[in-house]
């Protein structure tokens, strides 16, 4: 704390000297060169996290829990940073390539794998077979979750939190059209018609300005039926039989009314604030729906049940978001203990609900969620049926997949069958060749 | 030399036109200068003139050069451009034989072209509007000034507040006049639209400060000469004022055609180039490419492509004006 | 020349001026015409700033996810001012914005009087480098003038965006100030010269001390660009300690969920310095100043 209030210091005087001075550029780096960046021992190492809660309960007990480690002799301190979402890669993109980048750091789902493809990752192995194997958190993961991680190389990334793609349904709303709860695609679509007799649209869904929800729940229809955006070798490859069958479906609800057709361009506040307004009975979103809409709507809200696709399986897409560590640390014994004591004392994140994606191992979501039936519906029935984006090919995430998600072709992909004025096969092959250029 | 004197050349200069309007009614000061104390003093002129070319150079260089070696690569955003692997002009022939460029460059015209004359003409009409004598003048100017501060964050998303669901004011103003269902931002036309509209918006402002400024520059005899002429007021305004504001409006033009084209905020936070690539411009299209896609090659070489147009375009119009002047 | 258009307000002109730019010579003599003018541009005003009055009243409404109730509220500013680094942020924000002002206006003077008073090829080339640079687009310098900054050690700092803003804002700021030097009639100059007085001498006493308007107009348009920029200070500062008010704004903006209270309370908090500034300067604004000097070369 007290070399940053020093740097601000520095350069208030700094703008002081200047006011007047034509060599003003020179004069700042003197004034300021003593708070420049890395390289000396005993300097703490950095912690970069997402804002991935409640805007301030979440980063106030993600700080208290990074301020409370007490390295072992010998090893640096932690000093904490909370990134924001706005432009986040080109924050993570640009601190790497100055080489002021964070020494442990969660990110998007897939920031990880760029730069374990750049060859900037320290692989996690040691702390996941060594240090977790030993204390017992490797067990504690859930179920196929660490797998997700394993690139060729070793793991490039360790799960932290974890986001799908499922939905809720309006008791309330359910009730008072006399739809009955669908379990397959069929049954959903008939609850559909129902919601509209009473004029709600039964598929609430968002793919605006900054929403990427839309895109992602089309990838969760298509890997309900089998299919999915990757084959085995990691390679794009969009255009099957599945996902043509899938986004027919899609469209066929779009073409019936059941989507508010503007939905390709809501935000996810416009999504949330027709919720509360009633207009959507059911919606394809996050785990964390209830805490984003007014109280009476929350009190309504059930998550579903997963569908059975016309495959006669159930599937759909999960994110699981994740903690890495680079290779440029000062002191990579000190990014590896300070993961350590991070997931052993990150509990307090969920036990205290302070809005973070579900827990990553069993006995946070048992802590946390014994006395909530919806998460612990989630975990227990949508986590073990849930693939990474590298469905159907494999179910792990790696570099290409950063050209999927939250990128325009996908976004562009989306807003075309939220708009309804294309065809499945059409709207695909765009998405094959805009996938494949990038 | 005296107070007395400064301030009498003052008040001549001030009501002569030096300043914004008009070229040449003062001929005087640059005639005879060059065998006078400036013309030996041109260590203190360059003394003068370093200071902000350093910084111009020392901000710009850099970050052309270095942009410039990654349009000819095919990096990632946080590779150095001594890293990636060169493609020559490979990214270049991509970018201009892809179908998605030329849409971009299509919008971005569509929206510089309206952007900067829509901005124009309600800021100078509103600049026309307040010179005249109306109660609470000053409030009513610095009112007007409230989209061009507020920051973009907000205003987008006010915009959106304005126009997105069916409850938003708009639509619900919309549907009283019998248009249903009016979806301004999911139809790809109406979102061109409202994107530039939005710009309008936000620019307007600005050229209604350079319009009054140039416009109060303007000498009041001119107009009763005019006057005495019979000429109508619509005549007045083509024949003398537009005249008379011309080369403030070339440079009001110029301005605002480089901070159009240049405009990443406004259309990225509004649609992020939506739906389905309706509104994405070419500067949107770099940051796609270079940040999301991560092919900072091409996102480059779509915003060198870019620049190259927009600066042979202001060195036509920076003639113009040039030419205007000598007139 | 901001004088003259000051002088409006004041000392109103003449009627026949008001018709030949308000195009209803007969209608708008007299009382009424002015009432008329008056109703149009107060309709005009409020639909040009319905958004924003939306900002304003959604600042003061209770937040959607917490309570169901509406009605008005300031717990979106207690919770701010209480809760959160807004008043860091603002005292970050003026700090940057006013260094900004300050260092662009020292640096563009003293240029601006060279492009108005030289007349060479040199000048001419500087003018044009002014223009090219100005074309330039951020989006792709952000990483370069990053990189260069951690060279530099200026991470994380204020200087940092000050810095950037400064470059941003200089070419416009160069010709906003030569334009107002013309108007300073260099006879006032060769005099102060006759009497043995410098070029520094006669630049610092006649021109900057008759500069004001032209100045102010300069710190304003700089000051604008500063406190309103989005992404420099967004990848810039990371630091808590440095968050100037854009960054701050993106602190309500989570994973699963935005703080519109706050945001909206917030962008009120931000509107307020520059209505400010603007209320009591708008009358020296002049951003139109920079016609005639770039038509001189």
């Amino acid at each position: 704390m007290t070399s940053e209030s020093k740097v601000n210091g520095f350069t208030r005087r700094g703008f002081i000297g200047l006011a007047g001075a034509a060599a003003a550029s020179t004069l700042l780096a003197a004034c300021s060169a003593g708070g420049g960046s890395s390289s000396s021992g005993t300097k703490p190492i950095k912690f970069w996290n997402m804002p991935w809660g409640a805007p301030t309960a979440f980063p106030q007990e993600d700080k208290a829990i990074v301020a409370a480690y007490k390295p072992k002799s010998g090893l640096p301190a932690v000093s904490y940073q909370q990134i924001q979402w706005a432009n986040f890669t080109q924050t993570f993109t640009t601190a790497v390539a100055a080489n002021t980048n964070p020494s442990v750091s969660s990110g998007g789902g897939t920031t990880a794998f760029l730069f374990e493809k750049e060859g900037k990752i320290h692989y996690a192995d040691d702390v996941i077979n060594k240090v977790w194997a030993s204390n017992g958190i490797k067990d504690d993961f859930l179920p196929g979750l660490l797998d997700t991680m394993k690139t060729k190389n070793g793991y490039a990334a360790v799960p932290y939190n974890l986001d799908m793609r499922l939905y809720w349904y309006n008791k309330q709303l359910m009730d008072k059209a006399g739809a009955s709860l669908p379990t397959d695609w069929d049954s959903f679509e008939a609850a559909c018609k129902a919601l509209k007799k009473i004029g709600v649209f039964g598929y609430g869904t968002y793919s605006g300005a900054g929403a990427f929800t839309g895109g992602h729940t089309l990838v969760a229809h298509m890997i309900n039926n089998g299919g999915g955006l990757f084959d085995k070798d990691q390679n794009v490859n969009v255009v099957t039989d599945q996902n043509i069958q899938a986004m027919e479906w899609v469209l066929g609800l779009v073409k019936n009314g059941y989507v508010d057709p503007r939905s390709a361009t809501y935000t996810s506040a416009n999504a949330y604030s027709q919720m509360n307004a009633g207009a959507f009975g059911m919606i394809w979103d996050g785990a964390g729906t209830p805490a984003n809409v007014n109280a009476n709507v929350a009190s309504q809200l059930v998550v579903g049940d997963p569908l059975v696709g016309p495959s006669g399986q159930k599937g759909a897409l999960y994110f699981p978001n994740n903690i890495f560590m680079f290779k440029n640390s000062p002191s990579i014994a000190g990014s590896e203990a300070f993961l350590n004591y991070y997931y052993q004392n990150m509990k307090t994140l969920w036990t205290k609900k302070t809005g973070i994606g579900l827990p990553p191992l069993k006995s946070i979501a048992q802590a946390a969620y014994a006395d909530d039936p919806s998460a612990t519906k989630i975990i227990d029935t949508w986590q073990p049926i849930s693939k990474t984006w590298g469905a159907p090919g494999s179910n792990t995430v790696f570099y290409n997949v950063t050209k999927v998600d939250g990128t325009q072709p996908m976004i562009a992909f989306a807003q075309s069958i939220l708009g309804g004025n294309t065809t499945a096969k059409d709207a695909l092959t765009t998405l094959q060749k805009a996938l494949e250029s990038a | 030399m005296t107070a007395t004197n400064a301030v009498e050349g003052l008040k001549r200069a001030r009501r002569g036109v030096g300043v914004a309007g008009r070229g040449p009614a003062t001929p005087s000061p640059r005639g005879r200068q060059g065998r006078t104390t400036l013309g030996r003093s041109w260590g203190t002129l360059t003394a003068f003139a370093l200071p902000s070319l350093i910084l111009l150079v020392l901000l710009n260089l850099f970050p052309v050069i270095y942009a410039f070696l990654q349009s000819l690569q095919n990096g990632t955003p946080s590779t150095l451009p001594w890293e990636a692997d060169f493609v020559g002009l490979q990214n270049y022939v991509t970018v201009l034989t892809s179908p998605q460029f030329w849409q971009a460059a299509e919008f971005t015209l569509v929206f510089t072209i309206v952007g900067v004359f829509g901005s124009w003409i309600v800021g100078l009409g509103l600049a026309l509007l307040l010179r005249t004598r109306i109660p609470a003048n000053t409030v009513f100017k610095v009112l007007l000034l409230l989209p061009w501060i507020v920051p973009i964050v907000v205003s987008s998303t006010a915009w959106n507040w304005l126009v997105a669901t069916p409850q938003s004011p708009l639509p619900v103003l919309f549907s009283w006049f019998g248009l249903d269902n009016v979806n301004f931002l999911g139809d790809p036309l109406l979102a061109q639209i409202l994107v530039c509209v939005f710009k309008v918006w936000i620019s307007f402002p600005f050229m209604m400060m350079m319009m009054s400024a140039a416009l109060a520059s303007v000498d009041t005899n001119v107009y009763e000469a005019a006057r005495v002429d019979g000429a109508n007021s619509w005549q007045t305004f083509t024949g003398i004022t537009l005249p008379m504001i011309s080369r403030s409006t070339y440079i009001a033009w110029i301005l605002m055609t480089i901070f159009c084209v240049n405009d990443f905020p406004t259309i990225f936070l509004l649609t992020q180039g939506g739906p389905v690539n309706a509104t994405t411009t070419l500067i949107v299209l770099a940051y796609q490419y270079a940040f999301q896609n991560l092919q900072t090659g091409i996102g480059t070489a779509i915003a060198f492509i870019m620049t190259a147009v927009l600066v042979l375009i202001s060195v036509v119009l920076y003639r113009q004006i040039k030419k205007v002047n000598i007139e | 020349m901001s004088q003259i258009l000051h002088a409006d307000s004041q000392a109103p002109v003449t009627l026949g001026r008001l018709d030949s730019k308000s195009g209803k010579a007969d209608i708008s003599t007299g009382q009424r015409g002015k009432w008329w003018r008056f109703l149009l541009i107060l309709v005009v005003t409020l639909l040009i700033i319905a958004p924003i009055i939306a900002v304003v009243v959604l600042s003061t409404q209770p937040s959607q996810s917490t309570s169901s109730a509406t009605g008005f509220t300031l717990a979106n500013y207690v919770f701010v001012f209480t809760q959160t680094d807004v008043l860091l942020w603002l005292q970050n924000s003026i700090i940057v914005a006013l260094a900004t002002v300050i260092v662009a206006v020292a640096v563009a003077a003293p240029a601006g009087y060279v492009l108005s008073r030289v007349r060479n090829r040199l000048v001419s080339g500087y003018s044009l480098i002014l223009f090219v640079i100005q074309s330039l687009p951020v989006v792709t310098a952000v990483i370069p003038l990053f990189i260069t900054f951690s060279v530099l050690g200026l991470t994380n700092t204020l200087a940092s965006v000050a810095i950037v803003y400064i470059g941003s804002t200089m070419s416009v700021a160069i010709w906003m100030m030569a334009a107002y030097i013309d108007s300073i009639p260099i006879s006032l100059e060769e005099a102060a010269w006759m009497d043995g007085a410098s070029v520094f001498g006669s630049f610092t006493r006649i021109v900057m001390r008759n500069s004001l308007p032209g100045i102010l107009s300069t710190a304003i348009f700089s000051f604008l660009l500063a406190w309103n920029d989005y992404l420099i200070a967004l990848i810039f500062l990371q630091d808590q300690s440095v968050y100037t008010l854009p960054k701050g704004l993106e602190t309500f903006f989570q994973q699963n969920a935005t703080d519109w209270g706050s945001v909206m309370a917030v962008a009120v908090v931000m509107m307020i310095p520059p209505v400010i500034v603007f209320a009591f300067l708008n009358k020296y604004f002049s951003v139109g100043g920079i016609g005639g000097s770039l038509a001189g070369r």
